[in-house]
């Protein structure tokens, strides 16, 4: 009975007695799972007064496929194919986290080449993925030619990537203990040429999107995330970022080889509106490319010669005992939870999911906001449906 | 730090009976009384451990059947984490709830209820998340068989999953080799 | 909905004075003006980066994961692809050869000591991550870039390698 839905009349109106006269019945109007703008096939249920939001439930699990479950019948490198399929839009970035978890219970040491391979690759996925917020996200709004342009200068980063894992979006790239393929000396050069084109059509995309009139009407004072409900839902990420918090796992807690590189976190500052709003959360994620920039830069000039592998026995036994590993992906932080009894297949993986814990925030965040500014916070916080139900 | 966490929780809370498991590779953790995990986490988050990160859970089915509750807290603020851990029985497994402390337990106690089946007890909502409300049996549970059958739908439809075919390195004679054989890798069930 | 819950519309527009309308309407059309100078460009400078598919046939990067193709000729039954592969959608069986038949090696020397009898991959489970090209210790196993298959029924896209039909298949495709 709990699926049912219960339209509730007895919902109380304004004061003012005038109102009691035009009182209306609620409206129940499923948004999803198949809506352009939940980007995925998310659920929501929105009860509505005309046009105002009173009610959100998020209906989760249309694309559930338990994958922890399946973890523990395929050994430790058949994990990372269904990691990839988490957050398809950054499967680099999931791969990092499950590789280096895996790294930190053998104890393997990654050759320095592939640490700086996989430092390129994550943050041009990162772009990619920012990228890809950024064109869906013009859509949700209304601008359809922004998602044009930044999926041509995504094409480029999947080109390259196609061209040094074979894939396109699962690449199953970093392996645990190296990465799969060298990167020749072409394709680094090729990826220098594009970050420095990258920086100047970000300014483009900023001009273009992000400065301009109506984007910030919409976007500006829209679904703001104060600090305490922040933490209190566990925001991490952009989300967390864009309300003022300094918070970045990269420079708090420098996994794979971060502590190298030189780079600001872009903390949102309430520029256009009240601080924690939609426009802050693009705003760090506009910001944040220009910073993955920086980090490819200082990477692709730091890169070394050697190898791209290191030593992994053939069949791969963690020790007893349990790890939990945090990386910054680009929606947030993804930890890893892997408790291993000393098999050859994880005993028990665990995905803390940011998406999980963001759509968890659209019960509090819908109320009093119109069913069209709903839809610009659900595209803000930015969640992949993969990652939610996993 | 681990040592100094779990005095803690011992201090405020009476009979918390915190120990720490320290490991040599990996994390290590800290176990508390299952029936104070409320006041453990009140405690720690009074304690700085501003963010309730996971809730999650492990079945046990060896020698000492049970299931263990993981609630990892992390601190924002000093830059710590820590693993709490609550066993329970596997039958009728109960919790309390502590969605008053941080709202992100909602959905992951709830997701924790749907995978393992350990009820939260005083939750707001308290239903399956990722399956549907009408679901049998918990999926991360060890002995898990999944349902033959949902609403009429076949699960698994045999001519999909090349059941003839699946099953690994199986002599079929003494002369041949095969990985066909009946499933027994229990990866579909 | 509970009754007592007031619920308030986040009315976020600021008073709007005089100055401030004005001040709007200029920074709309200046942001107006920015947006159209960028589209403009993009009209007349970027080149086209759609394909016409049917016509124009984008060539895959080598080693892109297409596509799986055994060599039967030079595959050991050593089933290390069947056991890497995570999603079980390899199906092998092999009988041993008898002592007397002339013995046969593969391309790199490798001596063949079963013979194939079944050499099955149902591309329709595959999830193309391509653990089982890498154990292969006879490099047999290759994803090619082949990505025009699409199938009539679910049946079609069980392959089998043993097939002559594939053999026929393989030297338009492998590399």
């Amino acid at each position: 009975m709990d699926n049912q839905i219960i339209i509730n009349e007895d919902i109380e109106s304004p004061t003012d007695p005038e109102f009691e006269r035009l009182k209306t019945e609620l409206l129940t109007i499923n948004m999803g799972p198949q809506h352009p703008a939940t980007h995925g096939v998310l659920r929501v249920e929105i009860q509505t007064d005309s046009e105002i939001v009173v009610k959100a439930t998020p209906h989760l699990g249309y694309l559930h496929r338990c994958f922890e479950k399946h973890a523990e019948s395929v050994d430790y490198r058949g994990v990372i194919p269904f990691v990839d399929r988490m957050d398809y839009l950054a499967a680099m970035n999931m791969e990092l986290g499950y590789s280096i978890a895996v790294e930190k219970m053998l104890g393997t040491e990654v050759p320095i080449r592939a640490e700086y391979i996989r430092i390129i690759c994550s943050e041009l996925q990162r772009i990619a993925s920012h990228l890809m917020y950024f064109g869906t996200y013009a859509i949700d709004l209304g601008a359809f030619t922004p998602f044009l342009y930044a999926f041509q200068e995504r094409e480029f980063i999947l080109r390259i990537f196609e061209e040094i894992s074979g894939a396109r979006l699962l690449y199953n790239y970093f392996w645990i203990g190296g990465v799969w393929n060298d990167m020749t000396s072409d394709q680094l050069k090729r990826i220098s040429g594009f970050v420095d084109r990258m920086e100047g059509e970000l300014d483009k995309y900023h001009n273009l999107v992000g400065l301009n009139k109506i984007f910030i009407e919409r976007t500006a004072n829209v679904g703001v995330i104060d600090e305490e409900t922040a933490y209190s839902y566990g925001a991490t990420g952009p989300v967390l970022r864009g309300s003022g918090i300094d918070w970045d796992l990269r420079k708090k807690r420098p996994y794979s080889i971060y502590d190298k590189f030189d780079f600001d976190v872009i903390v949102g500052e309430g520029t256009q509106g009240k601080l924690g709003d939609c426009w802050d959360r693009y705003y760090v994620r506009m910001m944040e490319m220009k910073e993955s920039i920086k980090i490819i830069r200082q990477a692709l000039e730091g890169i070394e010669e050697g190898p791209v592998m290191g030593k992994v026995p053939k069949i791969i036994k963690l020790p007893k005992g349990e790890i939990y590993l945090r990386t910054e992906c680009p929606r947030g932080e993804l930890g890893y939870h892997i408790i291993s009894d000393g098999g050859k297949t994880p005993y028990r993986l665990k995905v803390k999911s940011s998406c999980f814990t963001h759509v968890s925030m659209l019960p509090d965040l819908a109320p009093g906001q119109m069913i069209a500014d709903f839809v610009a916070t659900i595209g803000s916080i930015d969640i992949v449906l993969g990652e939610v139900d996993r | 730090m681990h040592d100094q966490w779990a005095s803690l929780i011992n201090s405020k809370v009476n009979g918390a009976n915190a120990t720490v498991n320290s490991a040599e590779v990996g994390d290590s953790s800290i176990s508390v009384e299952a029936s104070k995990i409320k006041e453990v986490c009140q405690a720690l988050k009074d304690n700085s451990f501003n963010v309730l990160q996971v809730i999650t859970g492990t079945d046990y089915v060896d020698e000492n059947p049970h299931i263990e509750v993981s609630y990892i807290l992390a601190d924002f603020i000093n830059n710590h984490e820590v693993i709490l851990k609550a066993n329970l029985p596997r039958e009728n497994p109960e919790l309390d709830s502590v969605v008053e402390l941080w709202k992100s337990a909602n959905f992951l106690e709830r997701e924790c209820f749907d995978m393992l089946g350990v009820v939260f007890k005083d939750h707001p909502d308290h239903r399956r998340i990722l399956c549907p409300q009408d679901w049998e049996g918990f999926p991360l549970r060890k002995d898990y068989v999944a349902a033959k059958e949902y609403n009429g739908m076949e699960v698994y439809p045999e001519d999909k999953l090349n059941l003839e075919d699946q099953g690994f390195g199986v002599k079929t004679s003494a002369n041949s080799i095969s990985n066909k054989s009946p499933m027994n890798n229990g990866r579909y069930s | 909905m509970h009754a007592d819950q007031d619920i308030k519309t986040q009315d976020h527009h600021e008073e709007l004075t005089f100055k401030k309308y004005f001040s709007n309407i200029w920074v709309a059309v200046r942001s107006l003006i920015k947006g159209l100078k960028i589209t403009s460009k993009y009209i007349y400078s970027e080149p086209v980066v759609s394909i016409e598919y049917p016509e124009v046939r984008e060539v895959l990067p080598e080693n892109s994961r297409s596509r799986l193709f055994n060599d039967a000729e030079n595959c050991i039954s050593c089933l290390q692809c069947a056991t890497s592969c995570p999603v079980d959608c390899i199906y092998i069986s092999a009988n041993r050869r008898d002592k007397e038949a002339p013995k046969i090696k593969t391309k790199d020397g490798t001596p063949i000591r079963l013979d194939l009898t079944q050499y099955t991959i149902d591309t329709a489970l595959c999830c193309y991550c391509g653990l089982c090209t890498t154990v292969c210790p006879t490099q047999c196993l290759t994803h090619t870039t082949d990505y025009e298959y699409a199938t009539y029924t679910l049946g079609q896209m069980k392959i089998d390698y043993l097939d002559p039909e594939i053999r026929r298949w393989r030297d338009r495709i492998v590399k």
